[in-house]
């Protein structure tokens, strides 16, 4: 496998330079006295404040964001509440929010959670036949009930300008259908598909993905290697981590050796990508396969 | 109910008749898996240029697994069948004895802290989880190898090893399926690698057993007999375990956990016929090799029919536990002794003192719970910055709950080890909370997301359904605890390996059911409290009400009738009273605590024995572990908080371990 050609420090710089006409589109955060104080129980919809320049004062597991979500990198002061499964609900209280924000996954907290102030419960995942319906709406619902309506127009509409573009570098690449997995160990993937994040950035970019096989409800399905044996022309992707008895395990396999992929050296790495992320985890995947892409054009 | 009867009229040929049917099965199922892509490579031959997909994954996919299969199952049945042989024990295996469980757990600390381990050190991992884990099972047990003693060790331990492992995916790593995978034993392969280097370490192990197939042989005339023939019977059976514990180990680090084959094959050739142990071992391994066989080969057949993963292993548990359920009336199981219960250990203080200092650092501990915790930022505090808000709001119905499924699960724990004369009897085997935890996953898996109330309602009938079970089980035997105990035991394995295929395909909502097995009790409603409250008053008062019973049991059945105690009657309904209170309780703190086996032990320590007394300290020491385990898991590791239900069964194991290790005299058997 080939190691990532892109430096982050690169990848740092691009992602300022698309971040930033959105940026000046934001009102200055700092004169906002006003502003709702709001606990988000679901990643997604934390990262969706942060787009819309309201920052959470608290968010769930804040101490993994940066190993999952990655970028944006969580702001500083941001409370973490602890475990999804354990909220620490004294110190939630001892915060009193304004608004706490839900998902269907953390439901059976929300007697206790009403307790402490007003919820708004948002589904992030919907198995919606149109790719990033489920988002936009999301994003809409957040903003409205934010008071940035406009902005949350203005992001959305700076998203699919930025999805648009993306499509056209894509279209100039021709690349090759990609298969997406996370390698469990030496013997399993989890290989990506049906309508998961990942597979709504990928028609929308016009890349098609080489896994044809059934996934689950949340697009994607637990395999052996074995079921990645093809004689199709395409590149895998693999995100991070790499479990590190993979490579060397993978290497004295004649089936993945000979592979025409893994010999034509078509295996490439990607940080990882919340897989439930929402609209701003989608333009960072997005991101990341363009940048891979032309990068290995070069 | 055919099938073993097949078995006893063919017992003259017994092992082979089987062997040739499991043999006449596994070659239909494999030859329905390899027609297609045999035939297609040997159209093609080598003259494909380029990638052949079908030849490629046949030869270096299918053939090697088929192959795994048959070594591992071969492997984990001799195991088995020397651990029987040893400790001359029906019931023992890798899987019983907590030998898997502890090599998973192992794996999985190896797979969070130290990954680069993993590559060649994998076997020295795995091997040292095994050894570690029979090591605390005989400490456990110490020397009394009696079966149904050793099983349960074996069980708690592998649900200690099992809590853990939940702990660290819970606590370090949201999405870590791959600890799934392996704790279900998956057999899928992408190269001749692992099957070849399996083979030979395999190969190698069996040049020390053939030696000591003649001693173990003659090991069935009784130590002493065996002894007079010049052999140490202590080093023989010191060998012979570390070599069965190597085998499994080898195996569980190969492919992950293969449940109950080391068991069932075994019990298989035994129930056959075979009757010397050489016979045993050969006919045990090849029955092991063709069942997993069987069991793959079928199982890759119908994967077609399904998206979702299905590991192996947590088949083959599925598949055999209900098979062990089947054959326990087949196996003469020892009798214990009548319990003998010496007056004067422990502290020995007297009862009246013992009693107040007992409910005096009940209320200490209470009062601590609920006063000392941490602020916003963080900082120790010995009153909460919210005032009472936080008292009322938060700490006080959680503190309530976790103090009142305390007091239930002690109290059935009281109640399982005097009717089954049973140390290591509790609610956590009776089987109960596994049924709970099934009604809840499946209600997970069926109706999407669910509520606290639905849980709550599906705990209960889940538990109540496996109680049903247990009892109409029971009733054949009647009521004898051993069985009802083995029942249990077997139901959990069923359930459990549900939960393992239900999990190993990754699924989010597996991070749910985890944290519902954990145990939380944050965010108990008031109301929710005092339910809880009032259902452990009224239920350790009922428990007062057989104390009569209670008392007279453990000294045997036939003393017991004699004093002119119902048997059927009086068991049917000390059962009934331990299920009900594990149902009342699961839901709140989870199924996962030991509180109910530590309870009983904490008290005994103290030197208490009659009953009524015994019953309310226990109830107090169930509440005090579980007070102490909330208050614990809410402020240690701020502004984490961890499941009350692990932090008891992480803080009370290691503790119940002394409490058991320094026993010696308080159940002298």
């Amino acid at each position: 496998m080939r190691p990532n050609p892109i430096s982050l420090d690169r990848r740092q710089f691009l992602a300022r330079l698309a971040i930033s006409p959105l940026l000046s589109l934001l009102p200055a955060l700092a004169s906002d006295k006003t502003a709702l104080r709001v606990a988000s129980l679901d990643w997604a919809l934390a990262e969706t404040m942060l787009a819309l320049g309201h920052n959470p004062i608290a968010i769930v597991d804040a101490a993994s964001w940066n190993k999952f979500v990655v970028e944006p990198l969580l702001p500083a002061g941001i409370i973490d509440l602890g475990l999804s499964t354990e909220i620490n609900f004294e110190l939630l209280a001892a915060l009193k929010p304004d608004l706490i924000l839900t998902s269907p996954f953390v439901q059976e907290l929300e007697p206790a959670l009403q307790r402490i102030g007003q919820t708004l419960e948002l589904s992030v995942f919907e198995k919606s036949a149109v790719p990033f319906a489920q988002q936009q709406v999301l994003t809409h619902t957040l903003a409205e009930r934010l008071g940035r309506s406009e902005v949350a127009s203005a992001f959305l509409a700076g998203a699919e300008k930025q999805f648009d573009s993306y499509r056209a570098r894509i279209s100039a690449l021709h690349p090759l259908p990609v298969l997406l997995v996370n390698f469990m160990d030496g013997r399993h993937v989890r290989v990506y598909g049906g309508s998961g994040l990942y597979q709504n950035v990928l028609e929308r970019i016009g890349v098609s993905n080489a896994w044809t096989g059934e996934t689950n409800y949340w697009g994607y399905s637990t395999v052996g290697i074995e079921k990645l044996a093809t004689s199709q022309n395409l590149r895998l992707i693999a995100f991070e981590p790499i479990p590190p008895d993979t490579q060397p395990t993978l290497a004295r396999s004649p089936l993945w050796s000979q592979l025409p992929f893994v010999k034509a050296r078509q295996v490439s790495v990607l940080p990882p990508v919340l897989m439930f992320g929402a609209i701003p985890s989608a333009l960072r995947f997005a991101r990341l396969i363009i940048e891979l892409l032309e990068g290995l054009k070069k | 109910m055919s099938a073993t009867e097949k078995l006893g009229d063919a017992r003259a040929h017994g092992p082979l008749t089987l062997s040739l049917a499991l043999a006449a099965l596994a070659a239909g199922s494999v030859w329905i898996l390899l027609a297609t892509p045999v035939s297609h490579a040997l159209a093609h031959g080598n003259a494909t240029n380029g990638y052949d997909v079908v030849r490629m994954v046949l030869v270096y996919a299918t053939l090697p697994r088929l192959a795994m299969a048959l070594l591992c199952g071969a492997g984990l049945a001799a195991a088995g069948a020397i651990l029987q042989q040893v400790l001359l024990n029906p019931l023992a295996s890798p899987t019983t004895l907590g030998v898997d469980a502890g090599a998973r757990l192992a794996l999985a600390l190896a797979t969070l802290f130290t990954p680069s381990l993993l590559g060649f050190g994998r076997d020295a991992v795995a091997l040292f989880g095994s050894a570690a884990s029979t090591v605390l099972v005989f400490a456990l047990v110490r020397r009394t190898f009696s079966a149904i003693s050793i099983v349960l060790a074996g069980l708690v331990v592998s649900l200690y090893c099992g809590a853990l492992s939940a702990m660290l995916i819970l606590v370090k790593d949201r999405y870590l399926a791959s600890l799934f995978i392996w704790g279900s034993g998956s057999l899928s392969q992408q190269s001749w690698e692992p099957t070849i280097a399996l083979a030979w370490r395999l190969a190698i192990i069996a040049i020390p057993l053939a030696f000591l197939v003649r001693p173990l042989t003659l090991m069935e005339l009784g130590d002493e007999s065996a002894r007079s023939l010049g052999i140490s019977v202590e080093r023989l059976r010191f060998l012979a375990i570390a070599i069965a514990v190597v085998l499994s180990a080898l195996v569980t680090s190969a492919v992950g956990v293969i449940g109950f084959i080391g068991l069932v094959a075994p019990i298989l050739a035994r129930l056959s016929g075979a009757r010397r142990f050489g016979e045993r071992l050969l006919w045990s391994s090849l029955i092991g090799a063709l069942l997993l066989l069987l069991t793959d080969a079928t199982l890759q057949n119908l994967a077609g029919f399904s998206s979702e993963f299905l590991p192996t292993g947590a088949v083959t548990a599925l598949l055999a536990s209900p098979l062990v359920l089947l054959l326990l009336p087949k196996l003469k199981t020892a009798t214990r002794p009548p319990l003998q219960i010496s007056p004067r250990v422990g502290f020995a203080m007297p009862r009246s003192l013992a009693v107040t200092v007992a409910f005096a650092a009940f209320a200490i501990l209470v009062a601590l719970a609920i006063f000392a915790g941490r602020s916003s930022t963080g900082t120790w505090q010995l009153f909460p910055s919210n005032g009472w808000a936080d008292v009322f709001a938060w700490r006080l119905p959680r503190t309530a709950a976790a103090a009142a499924a305390g007091a239930l699960l002690g109290t059935a724990g009281l109640i399982l080890q005097r009717l089954t004369n049973n140390e290591m009897a509790s609610p956590e085997v009776l089987g109960v909370s596994a049924g709970a935890i099934f009604a809840v996953a499946v209600s997970l898996f069926v109706f999407g997301n669910v509520k606290t109330v639905q849980e709550g309602i599906a705990s209960a009938i889940g538990g109540f359904a496996v109680l049903a079970l247990i009892l109409l089980l029971g009733r054949r035997s009647g009521f004898a605890p051993e069985r009802v105990l083995l029942a249990g035991i077997a139901l959990s394995a069923l359930i459990d390996a549900i939960v393992g295929v239900l999990s190993a395909a990754g699924d989010p909502r597996a991070v749910l059911l985890l944290g519902w097995m954990s145990g939380s009790t944050n965010g108990t409603a008031a109301a929710t409290a005092i339910q809880a409250g009032l259902g452990a008053a009224v239920l350790v008062a009922a428990s007062l009400l057989f104390f009569r019973w209670l008392t007279i049991l453990p000294l045997g059945g036939a003393q017991a009738r004699a004093l002119g105690v119902p048997l059927g009657h009086s068991r049917f309904m000390l059962l009934l009273l331990a299920a009900v209170m594990t149902a009342a309780a699961t839901p709140i703190i989870g199924p996962l605590t030991f509180v109910g086996l530590m309870a009983p032990h904490i008290v005994l320590v103290t030197g208490i024995r009659r009953v009524l007394p015994a019953l309310l300290c226990t109830a107090a020491a169930g509440a005090g572990v579980m007070v102490l385990a909330d208050w614990i898991a809410r402020t240690i590791a701020f502004p984490l908080q961890l499941p009350t239900g692990l932090v008891a069964a992480m803080v009370g194991a290691p503790f119940l371990m002394v409490l058991l290790s320094r026993r010696g005299t308080a159940y002298a058997t």
